[in-house]
């Protein structure tokens, strides 16, 4: 009797079989090995471990994660072998090593004979006609899903595909290791290569949701230049609100087509080297020439730069380049929207962009579920990449109000603040996306996204003047925190055109209200300039009383300007000047009410006038309406005027330049008038 | 032939001479001959140049590999005008000299520095001393 407790002749099968480790794969085999297991020795030894599938199992352990690449949870779950989990079952208790999780991407990585950061030893070509030879229907779990040939890094390295024993492999196991074959790239021909990119969009239909667009019609030449696509990924994927991962161990095809490519032109390139004639460019014999005294060179193969160009490549890949990408994504659209308006003025292409390929993958759904055995007590505590554990437990504490002192309630409340900011500027990004995402949906969806865009519109006022609903906002205090805040203020400049005519009154009036205290407070930041734009856009459309109203709230504050410190007196007196002017300029724009334009002429003199900057925006009939002005009521005018005639001259300055590039000689007669009138 | 617009790629500078900087403040001059997706390097005919004030000395070392976290920068050489520098060339031992000079000359202001601020009740952190992260 011998430890392994069987029959001898059974033994010498068992270790024939052993040898060859690929045929195990085969379902088919495993069963009939199963079908043959001999009796259980009775008593003594519990000699059940050594029973034929488990032995054989066990041995081939380390390989087992090497050969069965889990391409998807899907395949992973397939009861393709319920013999085999169901004899786990009977064994784990009995074994000295629990079965490691093999799945690639949920639970810990797999252990590995090849480290993944292995170059391909081989070349890279086998595989890719074994792709041909074997083509397998790949069950596709939804048309949204992607899925591809195994991941890089889960495939058996060429050299071990190369190296099978006896050359065979099962049909089964070749096809799982190549997987998915729809990949349509099989030739390196750049012939083919041209003639296939039409049918670049696999027969798979998997794939054909996912390409929106047709391939680029004409190949890329030699220059490597891909005309950008992003819209077709966009077109068809909608990213989804919750946290899924990319499926970024496989490589994108656009990706893959420019690597081929990229292996084409240098064997062309190499092709062309060696048969040079004299008429090559001097570039290419100097180049030759280095080559050949640097005998070192081309120590790494172009096979290995395309593979790490092919990882450098997969990282590229995300599920929404505008998330991830954000920048690189608006500031190539810009650029494009340039060159379109250039076009547009008959220059024809200024020049060729070409922007970095991301494409965006598919979302695959994870579900991390720990590795559990049965009959066990607890859970394995594992922590992996996929699954990180939380170190810290950090409790958050209420703190009560006794406690606190005055210092820290202030604190608290500029905090407070800062958040309330910070929570406004996610909605102000949300809104300001919404138009790209219009334009992405379907027509059903569109309302729904008008919604949600109107009720974040919504929150966003409410957080600037505080949601302490009830009364009448009595106190600006809210508002006025924030804005002495200098992103505060830049968030104001950003949601003012969102906001509908009366909220955005509402906070011009809040501002002009507490004028000198945020004059005082910005003296630092120096960032109030920048709500100058918004603002007069924002009067532009108001109605006449709101801005009556708002120039009486200007009028009647303490002049503070001429109090602060001679420092900041010039800014704040530009700001107040600015204002002014805005109003004074819509005013005269929107009509000439004479006893508003009188006192906003007043204050505007009161400025000194160093202070007195160009304004901001000239409306063209200002002049015009000066003269009216002036016969109207002439003795009322003149008074202040004359006081300030060294002022009013530079505003008419900048006017009448105004002038003379629009209308010729009408203003010119007008500017003369109001001269002569001064003078007097 | 760019791989990648808008990107930055090592495999287009294999094979040409380079200057790299190393945290450790060392500066490795050598043929690039191989990278991998951390950027480690693999340099051939690597000569480790000392710098002091306007001279500097070649220590010959071989060949390189040289972790990727490790680098901080690296650039091309244009061979044409690798020889147009200002800097004297002098030999080992001379640059060895000068470099233990110019330390000792730093460690000795450090160490004042140190001593005046103490004496003032403050204290400066090393950088070296200081955690990473």
């Amino acid at each position: 009797m011998d430890l392994l407790g069987d029959h001898e002749e059974n033994l010498a099968e068992r270790l024939t079989k052993m040898v060859i480790d690929n045929e195990l794969e085969d379902p088919a085999i495993m069963q009939a090995v199963q079908t043959r297991l001999p009796v259980q020795h009775p008593g003594g030894l519990n000699s059940s471990i050594w029973d034929g599938s488990a032995v054989l199992r066990r041995i081939r352990g380390p390989l087992l994660t090497q050969e069965m690449p889990s391409v998807s949870v899907l395949d992973y779950a397939l009861p393709q072998r319920p013999p085999q989990a169901r004899d786990e079952e009977r064994d784990l208790s009995e074994r000295a090593l629990p079965r490691r999780s093999s799945s690639p991407v949920i639970g810990s990585p797999p252990v590995r004979a090849v480290p993944i950061g292995t170059p391909p030893k081989q070349a890279a070509m086998p595989n890719f006609n074994q792709q041909i030879l074997c083509p397998k229907p790949v069950h596709i779990r939804a048309p949204i899903q992607q899925r591809y040939p195994a991941p890089y890094s889960e495939r058996m390295s060429p050299n071990q595909l190369c190296s099978v024993p006896h050359g065979r492999m099962s049909p089964s196991q070749f096809a799982r290791i190549s997987g998915l074959v729809s990949s349509p790239l099989p030739s390196m021909n750049p012939k083919l290569l041209q003639g296939r990119v039409g049918q670049m969009v696999s027969p798979a239909s998997g794939f054909r949701a996912f390409f929106g667009a047709p391939p680029p019609p004409a190949p890329p030449s030699a220059q490597q230049q891909h005309p950008p696509c992003p819209g077709s990924h966009l077109q068809n994927l909608r990213s989804q609100p919750q946290m899924f991962r990319p499926d970024t161990t496989h490589l994108h095809p656009q990706h893959r087509r420019l690597l081929h490519q990229r292996q084409q032109q240098n064997r062309n390139q190499h092709r062309n080297l060696n048969g040079s004639a004299g008429d090559r460019g001097g570039h290419r014999n100097s180049h030759q020439e280095q080559m050949q005294k640097d005998s070192y060179a081309n120590l790494m193969l172009q096979r290995e730069k395309d593979w790490v160009s092919k990882i450098q490549m997969m990282q590229l890949q995300s599920t929404d380049p505008y998330l991830d990408d954000y920048y690189y994504q608006n500031y190539f659209q810009k650029l494009e929207k340039i060159s379109a308006t250039e076009e547009m003025h008959g220059d024809g292409p200024k020049k060729e962009r070409t922007k970095l390929i991301t494409p965006q993958v598919a979302k695959l759904e994870h579900a991390y579920k720990p590795v559990q055995f049965e009959g066990s007590l607890g859970k394995l505590t594992v922590s992996s990449v996929n699954n990180p554990r939380k170190m810290i437990d950090a409790v958050v504490t209420s703190r009560s109000e006794d406690d606190e002192t005055k210092e820290k309630q202030v604190r608290d409340k500029r905090r407070q603040t800062l958040v309330t900011i910070e929570k406004t500027y996610s909605l102000l990004l949300d809104v300001e996306d919404y138009e790209r995402r219009y334009l992405l949906s379907l027509e059903g969806e569109r309302p729904a996204l008008m919604e949600e865009r109107k009720q974040k519109i919504c929150d966003m006022y409410d957080n600037l003047r505080g949601k302490m609903p009830s009364q009448d906002r009595p106190s600006d205090d809210h508002f006025v925190q924030i804005m002495c805040i200098r992103k505060g203020k830049r968030l104001v400049a950003r949601i003012l055109p969102f906001l509908s005519t009366e909220q955005a009154a509402d906070i011009l009036m809040a501002t002009a209200r507490n004028l000198p205290f945020l004059i005082k407070k910005d003296a630092q930041d120096e960032v109030l300039p920048c709500l100058l734009r918004p603002f007069s856009h924002v009067l532009y459309h108001l109605p006449l009383g709101t801005v009556t109203s708002l120039l009486q709230q200007l009028a009647n504050l303490p002049h503070n300007a001429t109090a602060l410190a001679p420092a900041n007196l010039h800014l704040s007196a530009v700001l107040q000047n600015k204002v002014l002017e805005l109003i004074l300029f819509h005013l005269a724009g929107v009509s000439s009410q004479t006893e508003l334009m009188l006192m906003a002429t007043r204050e505007l003199l009161r400025i000194p006038q160093a202070a007195l900057a160009k304004p901001v925006s000239t409306p063209y009939n200002l002049l015009t309406l000066f003269s009216r002005y002036v016969d109207q009521q002439k003795l009322n005018f003149i008074g202040p005027l004359s006081s300030g005639l060294g002022v009013l001259l530079p505003l008419v300055a900048p006017c009448n330049s105004l002038l003379y590039q629009r209308e010729g000689k009408g203003g010119c007669t007008v500017t003369v008038r109001i001269t002569v009138h001064l003078c007097k | 032939m760019n791989y990648m617009p808008g990107t930055a790629s090592l495999i287009q500078d294999i094979d040409k001479k380079h200057l790299v900087l190393l945290r450790d403040g060392r500066t490795l001059i050598g043929y690039l001959r191989s990278i991998d997706q951390f950027a480690n390097l693999v340099l051939h005919q690597t000569v480790e140049r000392i710098h002091v004030g306007k001279k500097y000395g070649d220590i010959p070392r071989g060949i390189f590999v040289v972790r990727g976290e490790n680098v901080v920068l690296l650039g091309e050489i244009d061979l044409e005008k690798e020889s147009d520098t200002p800097l004297q060339q002098v030999s080992i031992e001379e640059i060895l000299e000068e470099q233990r000079v110019e330390q000792q000359a730093k460690h000795e202001s450090e160490k004042l520095k140190v001593q005046a601020l103490k004496e003032r009740g403050l204290s400066i952190p090393r950088a070296d001393t200081l955690d990473e992260y």
